[in-house]
């Protein structure tokens, strides 16, 4: 862990009640790298990442991008874009002005609002409400959010969720590019095939505790593919 | 935190809650006004004081819908789910709910002033058509629009405030119709006597603009910094709630 980790997690903890979500948490990404964050279903992964970006508190250890923690970063939009839930839209507001809005908070001139409907190819369909679109539409939209401020760090919660098979292809070539041009990612995925296309690291976890971290390249010198190493992994964990 | 607002403001216009609102707002008005107006026997209509209490109606409706307009700014991005771009953007909690705020109080002055101007207007042309002679004076005239601008602004804080407090969106609004129509008449009615009514935040809006001056109101200036203490004590338990709680 040093000052070009991306993302650094130390001994995370977050508990609601008396349930564990996360426990002790250890891992660090390094700038430029893409890494799968995977996991069965409440393994801990979406509240690792609510955590990261300030969404909600840790119980105790902590959670930091680019070194600190999301809220004490000067511009956090211009360093990391998030895409959690594919439908964080109210229905009846237009694809261009949930972006408007956003951009308005963060400073950043309508001309880039443009700039990302062209890029996710909803340019078309922006003035319409919300409720109209597709879900392919919707996980477009918010991918829209996240590169609004043009970030170094993208974060994606299942963002392959519901996709058709052109909607994944197009999802996977966003990221390769995003990746080629310097930049790091975070993404979690229960697609481990499609995973494997894309990243360079594998983080998984169950029950809230990590499991392996570990470049891919290692596990297919051992003859393993990513979803050999996730079924003997999480069948040991439970 | 001007650029909080900005975004604020361009929300309360993209959708089209805000005009429901403000189009229901003018047909409860109109309703109202018009039932008193012409409905009442010409015996209850006679003096000034009288005359003041069918404005009534118009104060109440735009307090209570700048309240749900306030309430809905924060309860339907929790409900939608856009708290979490939203915080993204601007992680500073204290900001955003802010920036609610005073959006949700520029609009309800609008609701405030547009409710008390079309109440005045429905009345004073209802007694004319009746041939009852009017009996407002300037002050009613001009104490009515701002009194109502001034209460419904307040009353859109605090429905912000309620709002992230309370979180569930119709938990909020039930909640706050039900304190303003039902909650404050009962305590009011049963407890008018021990002059505790008068101190309650609906109430005290009423009383901003000389509503219902046979209830033994405070006086305008005192029932506003009366109501401005209730508004921040709303807006400071919105304020710890929101930095306590996770958001999503």
């Amino acid at each position: 862990m040093n000052d070009s980790s991306a993302v650094t997690v130390r001994s995370l903890t977050k508990r609601y009640g008396g349930v564990v979500a996360v426990e002790d948490l250890t891992f660090a990404l390094d700038t430029g790298t893409v890494a799968g964050f995977v996991g069965p279903n409440g393994a801990g992964k979406s509240t690792t990442l609510r955590v990261l970006l300030g969404l909600a508190e840790p119980t105790s250890g902590e959670a930091l991008v680019f070194g600190r923690r999301y809220r004490d970063l000067d511009d956090p939009v211009r360093r990391v874009g998030a895409v959690l839930e594919s439908n964080d839209f109210h229905p009846a507001r237009s694809g261009r002005n949930h972006l408007r809005a956003l951009a308005l908070a963060a400073e950043i001139p309508y001309r880039r609002v443009e700039e990302v409907l062209q890029l996710v190819e909803l340019a078309d369909a922006a003035d319409r409400r919300v409720k109209t679109y597709s879900l392919g539409m919707r996980q477009r939209l918010g991918l829209a959010v996240a590169l609004l401020g043009d970030p170094e760090l993208l974060i994606l919660d299942e963002p392959a969720n519901g996709l058709d098979p052109t909607g994944v292809h197009w999802l996977r070539r966003f990221i390769r590019g995003f990746a080629d041009r310097g930049g790091t990612v975070l993404v979690s995925s229960h697609v481990l095939a499609e995973l494997a296309q894309l990243i360079d690291q594998v983080l998984i976890i169950d029950h809230g505790r990590l499991l392996a971290a570990t470049r891919l390249d290692e596990l297919t010198e051992r003859g393993q593919t990513l979803e050999d190493a996730y079924l003997e992994l999480t069948k040991e964990g439970s | 935190m001007t650029a909080a607002l900005r975004s604020e403001l361009l929300k309360q216009r993209s959708t089209s809650t805000t005009l429901g609102l403000f189009a229901t707002l003018l047909g409860l008005v109109l309703l109202a006004e018009l039932l008193h107006g012409f409905g009442l026997p010409v015996g209850n209509l006679q003096t000034a004081a009288q005359q003041l209490n069918i404005l009534q109606p118009g104060e109440l409706i735009g307090t209570l819908l700048a309240a749900l307009l306030g309430a809905m700014s924060i309860t339907g991005e929790i409900r939608h789910g856009t708290i979490r771009p939203t915080l993204l953007v601007s992680p500073h909690r204290g900001c955003v709910l802010t920036a609610k705020i005073w959006a949700s109080m520029l609009a309800g002055a609008g609701f405030g002033l547009t409710a008390a101007i079309v109440a005045i207007a429905v009345s004073v042309a209802a007694l004319r058509a009746r041939g009852i002679a009017v009996h407002l004076a300037t002050r009613d005239y001009l104490l009515a629009p701002l009194g109502g601008a001034a209460a419904a602004a307040l009353w859109a804080a605090i429905g912000v405030g309620v709002g992230a407090v309370v979180r569930n969106q119709v938990a909020t609004l039930v909640g706050l119709c039900a304190w303003l129509l039902f909650v404050e008449k009962l305590i009011f009615g049963d407890l008018a006597r021990l002059n505790i009514g008068r101190y309650l935040p609906g109430t005290a809006a009423a009383a901003i603009s000389g509503q219902r001056p046979e209830m033994r109101l405070l006086a305008p200036w005192t029932a506003l910094l009366l109501l401005a203490a209730y508004t921040a004590a709303a807006a400071a338990a919105g304020w710890l709630q929101t930095n306590r709680r996770d958001a999503a």
